[in-house]
């Protein structure tokens, strides 16, 4: 899945502390307006909280027609609970004391240990030095190389990420259930590769897909200008799964249906 | 000043609460006429809003002390000696005596920002509240992430018991939800962002300046509520500017909350 850009995520990371900012200040604009104009304050006031109420009341109306009508705004609002709840269910312990181990013996596995948790708490900032240090300690460490590509495909860094992506296939073919080679090949089909259409074919041979690798090989058929492949993998991501998927798979899904009905009317 | 801390640490603030409780609620027991309770709730300190802004803001912590009649009493006295004695044995008797003010101070906030001017309150459940706030939050932050606390019964327990309170509250009018609401949200910021050991990382201070930018936000709405009808009103009677008192009372009008008299009209035949 392409993640959102960081500056869309610095927003979301923000927006909880900004909003309690804003309602702080509230009283104080309230003032400061009355303070030239009361009457306007209250007006100003009442129309704020009609306003607030309006919009409350048709987003919420929205948003349910929206989950009944439109597959992705159900997946969306499930992708999101999903991860608030692993962000707010991370265990913190063994973050900390895989840093506390390492200032006892530094070692490459120690470093991308403290890189993957702290990946996994969401603290790209803390991970990337680790990840660096650890594949500059031992550069043939996959596990450390797959880990530093993925931050750099989720940071938008498709180049070197494609680049880290490369050297974990070299290392240790079919990595994390040739999740690199997947990653691989969508970081170069950010990049405009030609090269991305074929190595994203090879993990669908080798290691199946799913509904996210379905929806990526079809934006590489789309791009090589094979509409029949790509409707065929659409379809393949828009069937109904035989497990449940996880929310990350179901949100491609529905995507994937949305594009199927659109691939339909076109002629 | 650490001398005194110890000292005041030594003393049972739950069981000191329960007597404050028990004798206020002796005081202002009217044992002649019963119209008079209200007079004597009034006078040993409910809060209303308006009191907070005509210059007694002692109110918003003496109306926590209060209580309106026998079932009130046993309610509060019931729920301070359940969640009490623990969190006071956990937190030491000075924190404890600061979770009791700020929840009381959180909840009386709530009554001040979003209440009529002159509905009264009295009654400690929202620092109660608080107490039930500090307890989950002590939960959450000694498991081994924040939401572990919820494989185990009492914390699952103690959230059905704050939802049940909160329900109950909805239903019953002369129940303050607002007061439990606010009184529930101070207690459990309070432990949560500043009653904790160890030192505090980036995410955790910008939290706490957040929450006390919340608490003066609130603090200000509560003596400067800018735009309620009886401020306005009492801005008006205080300026004598002729433009600035046209100014106040047209947007004394504009709150909606009075109507201009009219005029007389001759009866018909």
């Amino acid at each position: 899945m392409t993640a959102a850009p960081p500056s869309l995520r610095a927003v979301g990371r923000h927006l909880p502390i900004a909003t309690v900012l804003l309602v702080a200040v509230w009283p104080f604009a309230l003032w400061l307006l009355s303070r030239s104009d009361p009457e306007l304050a209250v007006r100003f006031e009442s129309a704020v909280y009609h306003a607030l109420r309006t919009l409350a009341f048709w987003l919420l109306a929205a948003v349910g027609v929206a989950c009944i009508v439109f597959p992705p705004a159900w997946a969306g609002l499930r992708l999101f609970w999903s991860r608030l709840w692993r962000s707010l269910s991370n265990d913190q312990a063994p973050l900390r004391r895989a840093i506390s181990e390492l200032r006892h013996f530094e070692s490459a596995a120690r470093h991308a240990e403290v890189g993957r948790l702290a990946r996994l708490r969401q603290r790209d900032d803390l991970a990337r030095p680790h990840l660096e240090r650890a594949v500059e300690l031992d550069p043939t460490h996959a596990g450390s190389w797959y880990q530093l590509g993925l931050l750099q495909f989720h940071a938008g860094q498709s180049a070197v990420a494609a680049e880290s992506f490369r050297r974990v296939e070299e290392l240790d073919p079919g990595h994390a259930f040739g999740d690199a080679l997947l990653l691989r090949g969508r970081a170069l089909h950010a990049l405009g590769d030609p090269e991305a259409l074929a190595l994203l074919v090879q993990h669908q041979r080798q290691h199946g897909g799913s509904p996210r690798s379905h929806v990526w090989l079809a934006d590489a058929h789309l791009r090589a200008g094979d509409r029949d492949a790509a409707n065929a993998a659409l379809q393949l991501a828009a069937a109904p799964p035989r497990l449940r998927l996880t929310a990350e798979e179901n949100w491609f899904r529905a995507w994937a249906r949305v594009r199927c009905l659109g691939s339909r009317r076109t002629p | 000043m650490k001398d005194l801390l110890r000292e005041v640490d030594a003393v049972p603030v739950t069981i000191v609460t329960a007597i404050a409780y028990g004798t206020l609620a002796v005081v202002t027991q009217p044992f002649g006429d019963p119209r008079e309770f209200g007079q004597l709730l009034e006078r040993f300190g409910w809060l209303t809003p308006h009191d907070v802004i005509a210059g007694e803001p002692w109110r918003l912590l003496t109306h926590a002390y209060l209580h309106g009649g026998a079932v009130h009493l046993l309610f509060n006295l019931a729920t301070l000696f359940a969640f009490g004695p623990a969190l006071e044995r956990s937190l030491g008797s000075v924190r404890f005596l600061l979770l009791y003010v700020v929840s009381a101070l959180g909840g009386a906030l709530a009554v001040c920002c979003t209440y009529e001017p002159n509905q009264p309150v009295v009654g400690g459940s929202g620092a109660l509240f608080g107490m039930m706030g500090a307890a989950m939050a002590m939960n959450m932050r000694s498991g081994r992430h924040v939401l572990a606390c919820l494989d185990f019964d009492g914390p699952r327990r103690l959230l059905g018991a704050i939802a049940a309170n909160l329900v109950l509250g909805f239903f019953f009018p002369m129940i303050s939800n607002t007061a439990h609401v606010g009184g529930l949200l101070a207690g459990f910021l309070l432990t949560f962002l500043w009653l904790r050991p160890g030192d505090a990382t980036l995410a955790l201070q910008r939290w706490r300046l957040a929450s006390l930018a919340l608490l003066a936000g609130a603090t200000f709405s509560s003596f400067v509520p800018a735009t309620r009808i009886d401020w306005l009103a009492m801005q008006f009677e205080a300026t004598d500017d002729p433009q600035r008192r046209e100014a106040l009372l047209r947007a004394v009008y504009r709150t909606g909350k009075v109507v201009p008299v009219a005029e007389p009209q001759p009866r018909g035949r």
